[in-house]
Order: C-alpha cells, then structure tokens, then sequence
C-alpha cells in the first residue's frame, strides 16, 4: 500500500517537477527580457542617467520634474486622456453595431465572407496604415484635400496634421470608419456565445430590435466589452507608435502622448533616467486603470441569472 | 485512394506560389549582391581588419541620386585600390540610418562602423565619452600616399593638414574642448533656386535686399504662386541662424567673450555653448533682448510667402511641378534638375539678400553669411580601437591600436587627390575641399557664396538635444498659428534655460573668464543700442 502511494505520489512529483522543468525556459527568457528590466527600470528612475555617459543618484527628482517642472507632461497626458476616450468610445461603439449586423444575417455563408471582409484588413500592418493615412488622405495633395477642392470648398483644404488646430483630431480619425476586424470578432463571438433559449426567451416576450441589442445582447456580451476596454485603456496609456509616424508629437506638442514623450527622452535626448520615471508613472497610471476596471465593471458571468 | 479535387490542388499551388514569391523577396537587392564592398560578409584568415564605413547617402555605392543616371560606384572603385593595395584588409559600406537614437545606441556598445558621417556639431555634445578619436595627431602628420610620391612641396607631404583646400573651414570645425574630430572632404552650401520662367510671368528680378525680397514675394503671391519652398526644419536651421547672425553680427565685438586661435580665422566671433550660456543669464535670447524678437518677428513675416503644409512638404516635387516660383535647398538639388531632361523650364540661384535698417532697426546690414561648409564629415568612431582592451586609458588604446592605424590610412588614401575626384565628381553635388581636386563647373555658383562669412552660432547644436527638439516644435507651433510671439518666447525662454543648466551640469566651465571678459568689454558695448536691461 506504502509502495503503491509513494510510488502515486512520486509519479504526481514527477508530473509537477516536469510542468515546472516545462515552465522554466519561459519564465526564465520572461525574467530576463521583462522583469528584470522592468525592475531596472524602476531603479534607474531614481538617477540621473545619460547613456555613455556618467550616472548620478537623485532620489525622487525626476519625479519631482515630471510633477512639476517639465512642461510637455501635462499637456500630453491630456492628449492621451483624450485620444483614449475617443478610442473607448469607438471601440465600444461601432465595431459592436457591426458584429451584431453581421450576426443578424439570415445565411450563414453570409455572416462567413463579411466576417471574412472585416477581418482580412488584420493582416496590413499597423505601421502601413498610418502611412497610408499620413502620405495619402491627409497630404497636402491627399484624397481629402482633393475631394474638399472637387466638392468645391477648397477653402477647408489644408495641412491636416501640421495645422496645430486640427492635427489632435485627425490623428485621432485615423482608421476610420472604425470596424477594426479584431473587435468586430470578439463581439461576434460573443454574441454567437448567446445561449439561443435567452434569445427564443426574448422572442416570446416581444423583446427584438433595438430593445433586445441593449438590454439583451449587450449585458450578454459584457466580458468581451470589458476585455476590448482594458485592451484599449492600455493601448492608449503605452502605444505611441501612430503618433511617432504620423506627427512625432508635433505641430509643437499638440499631439505629444506621454509614451512617446518618454521615447525621446530616451533615445533623442539620452535621458534615460527620467524617461524610466516617465515609464513608472505610465505603469501606475495603467494598473490604477485596471484594478478600477476589475473592481467596477463586471463582466457577463458575474452578472446574476443570465445563463 | 482518395480523390484529390481541383479545388485542394488550386489550394496547393497558390499557397507554393505564395511561399516562391515570399522567398523570393527576402533575397537581398541585386545591388547589395553585386557591389564590392556593401553588406556584412566572412573573410579567410588572411583578412586582419575589416573596416565599416557609413559615407552617407550621397556617395553611397549603388545608389542613383535622386533616381536619375547611373548607379554610383565611386567609392567602391576607390574601396578595390585600396583593397589591393592592402589584401588584409577588406572595406564595409553600409547605411546607417540617419536616426541619432540609432546612432547613439551603436557608440555607447561599441557597434558603431569604424567611419561614419555626422555633422560634427552633433558630434561634439558627445566628446566627453570617448565615443569619437581626435584626429589632430594624424593630421599634424604627413599623408603617407602623398609622402611616397616623393614630391615634398605637394600638399600632404608634410602634413595631412595642408591637404585641405578651406583650411579655415576645415580647421574651424574644432570641437569646443579644442580638438579635431571630423574630416571635411568637400563642402556644401545653399541657395535659393529659383524658376526663370515664373519670374519673367510675374516680372521679378533677383533682390538686392531683404525688403525688395519681401515685395517680391508679394508680387509672386499675388500672380497665384507659392512663392518660396520652406521645410521646417529650414526655419529651425538655416533661418535661425542667418537671420540671428544679421541681427548680433554688428554687436559682436561687444559679447564675443572668447576667442579661440585655431577656430578664430573661420568661425570669426562664433558664439559657443558656453558663451551663449553666460550671455543668457546677462538677459540675451529673452523677452528683454529686442534682437531676439525680430529674429521670430521676420521668420513670420517671411512664413507668409511661403507653402502652407511647411511639416511634409516634398520641396523637390512642388519645385520641379512648378508650383512654387523658388526653393531653398543645398547645392545637391543642382544635379536633380540638371539631369532632369524633362523638366521644361529655366532656373538658376542666388543667396538670400541682407536684411536692412528698413527691415529692422536692430539689421547690421552685412551681407548675409553661409551656414553650410563641411559636407560629408567623416569622424573616427570608438569602434576603430576595438583591439585595445577597453579599461585602458583612451590616448593609450589610441597610440596602440593596429585598427585604428588601418582606418587612418584608409581614411588618408581616400584624401589622395585622384582618388577622391572620382568620388566627389561623379556627379555635381558638393565642393571638393582637397587641394588638386577640380571643381565641377555647374557648382560654380555656389563656390562664390562658398567665400561667405560663416554664421555666428549655429542654435541646433548649441545645447543638448532635449533643446533643439523643443526649439524646432516651438518654431513650427508659432508659425503654424498655434502660439503667439509672446507665448512663443514664455517656453523659448524656458528651453533656454534648461539647456544652460544641463550645460553647466554636463560640462564645465570658468565662468570667471567669461565674467571678466564680460566686464572689459563693458566699454564696447556702451555705445549699442537695445541690448537687455539697458546694458
């Protein structure tokens, strides 16, 4: 019986120690490209630090810079809270109006080639699309000036990015008409995850329509809406990329996020050190966001009775 | 078996095409195949030193300026000689991208090419880390290819120096702390080139003075032109500096607070780091400082005139199209519309004119100066003494290293008079600055304006990067509309004021010099007009 227990619990030892020597690689490869430096980074925001050159500690300095001090902080945390804001609103909005189109179609073939349609613009890189966007819609002898001179008001004609007055919004009117194919899946997903006696249910009570997207269909689909919010909450905290390729933060800094803020104090200005600070309170921002979102905003199957 | 339909075979092939045309198109281009001395290779043993160099884009071999014409192989001709010349060692060209964050990563881990081309301005903020190799010893000292001609009155014989035709030029591009990191082989400058048949429409002529400029600008405007091509990057660099210079030029002798023997013959009164730094906190370069104010009052009132998306303009396009009637570009634009077969108008160059007492009351009415000079500038990175161990002291790993001789020599054999005019003059794009090297004649324009005064400070290389990154936002912000004159000068004063800081943090300097210097030209300065605080 011992024989047989320890030779059971050897085997459950073997399996465990075989899941962690399976594990290990990742974690190891994890710590050494992640954790580490992100604790590097959390170090190094307390010095003042220029790569080549030398490395002085300032306790919370930087901070206090950041705080107080630098002038294009503030104005591009705004930036970003209002870039975000439109990003939540979009996402939350249209791509859902989409999904549920799509998954009102009668035939199946036909909810197949539309999905097919939405999301075959996945595979053009998000790098290309910002320079199609910057090279040829808004150019200066781009296909929005042009059709502005071909609708006769060639007065509305301008440099869409450079004019200080309209380069915040244009960037943000990137990608439109904002039926990205990944969130346009997840909702359909979560919409064909509707156990179909809810919706016989609604059918019988005369609940249909608009009635049913909202009270229904959207409560239905609030995990999918709550991952698709954490993604674009930390989406617009950390992405600069768009903006680095469209305006570099510019004209001025009316289009300045704090990410791309901290990449030229990075590697522009060779202040490594406050642009690490920079990346702290980014990662602050980001974890306060998401620990908000986690308490707040429940998910489908926390909400009582719906399945 | 089991039956194979037609469909899953058209499935098959087009996923096998798919997969040819991917692999396909990873293959390097044919020109890095097949050009000597491109791309990173492995050599026998009989290879000691392999040499990386990035010349820059202008000599790059393979490549066709401006797309028109053949593809260059100047360099690569001259790589070969001296690759025979010397068998082990073998020459890497290749493109750094012209991004500083990439640059700076390469220095600090000691993976820059051996050679590369930086405006040394840009250079200097980094001397202090032993990223560059001060080049005065090896200049001091004869060119060996020149000394084994066995001609002692060619120039080099004696000393590498002499070899260099602008010796002003070349000399004045010392770095602050004295010493020479940089090789100008050939010089640039800039122009405005203009269409003849767009000024004959409008029945303009080339302006003698800023204000006859301005009305000519007008007139343009009004015929329906662009009348000037303007990147922002200009308004940041070139205008800058050559309105600043009309403005401080005739005050001068009254801040010029250090004169530098070696740099003094070109830079004539230049305004260094430091000295900018000390006359800042004399309250120049503020609200208070009435000369400051016209540098950003004129800038735009020449915006006006000039293309209204001044962030992504493609002045080359906008030029050639002939939708603007000028554009203000380097001697390098003067190959693209010779050699533009098409083109179909007239066109020819002429420098900015001189701001007047009209123009502002602060205009030291002097012919306005250059900001061009050293072209491609070669420095000598930390990479070329890679084989001395890093722990030892900079000038020891200097006088040791095999490397470092190897590239000096490459660097020499290159500044051989028929060597480098078959790189220069393949084609006309800048001045040959070696002694012996004929000029090409299309450039002979700019070989006049070349013989200019040099600016008085050059504001982008002043401070730190951090600064110039600002200064360039804030230009565009102000002549874009977005912030006015007075809230322009609220954050340009505070991005002074940081850039001072971080220069007193990083550098050091005997500001009781300066202070004393300061207080003997007091008398001087007694009799100018509108300096800060009624000085």
């Amino acid at each position: 019986m011992g024989t047989k227990a320890g030779s059971i619990l050897s085997e459950r030892m073997r399996f465990t120690l075989s899941c962690y020597a399976l594990l290990l690689p990742s974690v190891l490869l994890l710590s050494i490209f992640v954790y580490i430096p992100v604790l590097w980074a959390f170090s190094k925001s307390l010095y003042q630090f220029e790569v080549g050159g030398e490395s002085e500690f300032i306790g919370l300095r930087n901070f206090g810079e950041i705080l107080w001090r630098d002038p294009i902080i503030w104005p591009s945390l705004l930036n970003m809270a209002i870039f975000t804001v439109i990003a939540v609103c979009i996402r939350l909005s249209i791509p859902v109006v989409v999904a549920k189109l799509i998954y009102s179609l009668p035939t199946e073939r036909g909810r197949y080639y539309f999905r097919l349609a939405f999301l075959t613009p996945i595979v053009v890189p998000g790098v290309a699309v910002q320079l199609i966007w910057g090279g040829l819609i808004y150019a200066d002898q781009g296909l929005l000036n042009e059709l502005l001179q071909r609708v006769g008001l060639p007065q509305l004609a301008h440099g869409w990015l450079s004019d200080p007055r309209t380069a915040l919004i244009a960037c943000a009117m990137v990608g439109f008409p904002f039926v990205g194919g990944f969130e346009v899946l997840i909702y359909y997903a979560g919409l064909a995850n509707i156990p179909q006696s809810v919706n016989e249910a609604a059918l019988l009570e005369g609940c249909t329509g608009v009635r049913k997207f909202f009270m229904i269909d959207v409560p239905m689909i609030m995990s999918q809406l709550k991952l698709i919010l954490i993604l674009t909450i930390i989406g617009g905290v950390q992405g600069f990329e768009a903006l680095f390729i469209l305006t570099r933060g510019g004209p001025g800094f009316r289009t300045m996020v704090p990410g791309l803020w901290m990449y030229f104090n990075a590697f522009s200005f060779q202040r490594m050190g406050y642009a690490c600070a920079i990346g702290v309170c980014l990662f602050l921002i980001i974890f306060t966001l998401t620990l908000l979102n986690i308490r707040y905003f429940r998910s489908t199957e926390e909400l009582e009775g719906v399945r | 078996m089991k039956h194979v339909s037609f469909r899953s075979v058209l499935r098959a092939a087009s996923l096998a095409v798919i997969l040819a045309v991917s692999g396909w198109a990873l293959l390097p281009p044919a020109s890095d195949r097949e050009t000597p001395g491109s791309g990173r290779r492995t050599y026998g043993d009989e290879v000691r030193f392999v040499i990386r160099v990035s010349p820059g884009q202008q000599y790059m071999p393979g490549s066709v300026p401006f797309g028109i014409g053949d593809p260059l192989r100047g360099l690569s001709d001259v790589i070969e000689d001296f690759e025979r010349r010397f068998p082990d060692t073998r020459i890497e060209v290749l493109t750094v991208p012209g991004v500083r964050e990439y640059l700076v990563s390469l220095l600090s881990s000691g993976q820059a090419p051996d050679i590369i081309n930086v405006n040394v301005e840009d250079v200097w903020i980094d001397v202090q880390k032993n990223w560059y190799v001060p080049l005065d010893p090896f200049l001091e000292a004869p060119n060996e290819f020149i000394r084994e001609q066995g001609a002692p009155d060619a120039p080099g014989y004696h000393q590498w120096w002499d070899m260099f035709k602008y010796q002003a030029i070349s000399r004045g591009k010392a770095a602050p702390d004295g010493k020479n990191y940089c090789l100008s082989y050939d010089m640039v400058e800039t122009g405005v080139f203009y269409n003849k048949t767009i000024f004959q429409e409008a029945g303009v002529d080339v302006p003698k003075d800023w204000d006859e400029f301005m009305v000519m600008l007008k007139k343009l405007k009004d015929a329906g032109h662009t009348p000037l091509l303007m990147h922002s990057e200009l308004f940041n660099d070139w205008c800058t500096d050559l309105f600043f210079d009309q403005l401080y030029y005739a005050i001068l002798p009254g801040i010029d607070l250090y004169q530098d023997p070696s740099r003094e013959p070109y830079l004539q009164g230049y305004l260094d780091d430091f000295e900018i730094s000390f006359l800042f906190r004399q309250g120049f370069f503020t609200k208070d400082d009435p000369r400051y104010m016209e540098v950003w009052r004129i800038m735009k009132e020449l915006r006006q005139y000039t293309n209204q998306n001044i962030a992504t303009v493609d002045l080359v396009r906008e030029f050639v199209t002939r939708k603007a009637a000028m554009v203000w570009n380097g001697s390098w634009f003067l190959y693209r519309l010779k050699a533009d077969r098409h083109l179909g108008f007239d066109w020819g160059v002429f420098y900015l004119p001189q701001f007047t007492k009209n123009t502002s009351p602060y205009a030291s009415e002097t012919p306005m100066c250059v900001i061009g000079g050293a072209a491609v500038q070669f420095e000598v990175t930390n990479s070329a003494v890679s084989d001395t161990p890093p722990d030892m002291p900079f000038e020891e790993r200097m006088a040791t290293s095999e490397r470092l001789k190897r590239v000096i020599q490459f660097l020499q054999f290159l500044c051989v008079p028929e060597q480098y005019a078959r790189i220069v003059n393949e084609y006309e794009c800048f001045l040959p600055n070696i002694v012996g090297v004929p000029v090409a004649p299309a450039l002979k324009p700019f070989e006049e304006i070349l013989e200019r005064r040099y600016t008085t400070t050059k504001w982008v290389f002043t401070f730190d990067l951090k600064f110039a990154e600002i200064q360039r936002r804030l230009i565009e912000l102000y002549l874009n509309g977005g912030i006015s004159l007075d809230g322009f000068m609220d954050w340009q004063t505070g991005n002074i004021a940081y850039g001072v800081d971080n220069l007193f943090f990083r550098k050091k300097f005997d500001v009781d010099q300066l202070q004393r210097a300061w207080e003997e030209k007091s008398p001087l300065r007694a009799g100018m007009e509108g300096l800060p605080h009624g000085d």
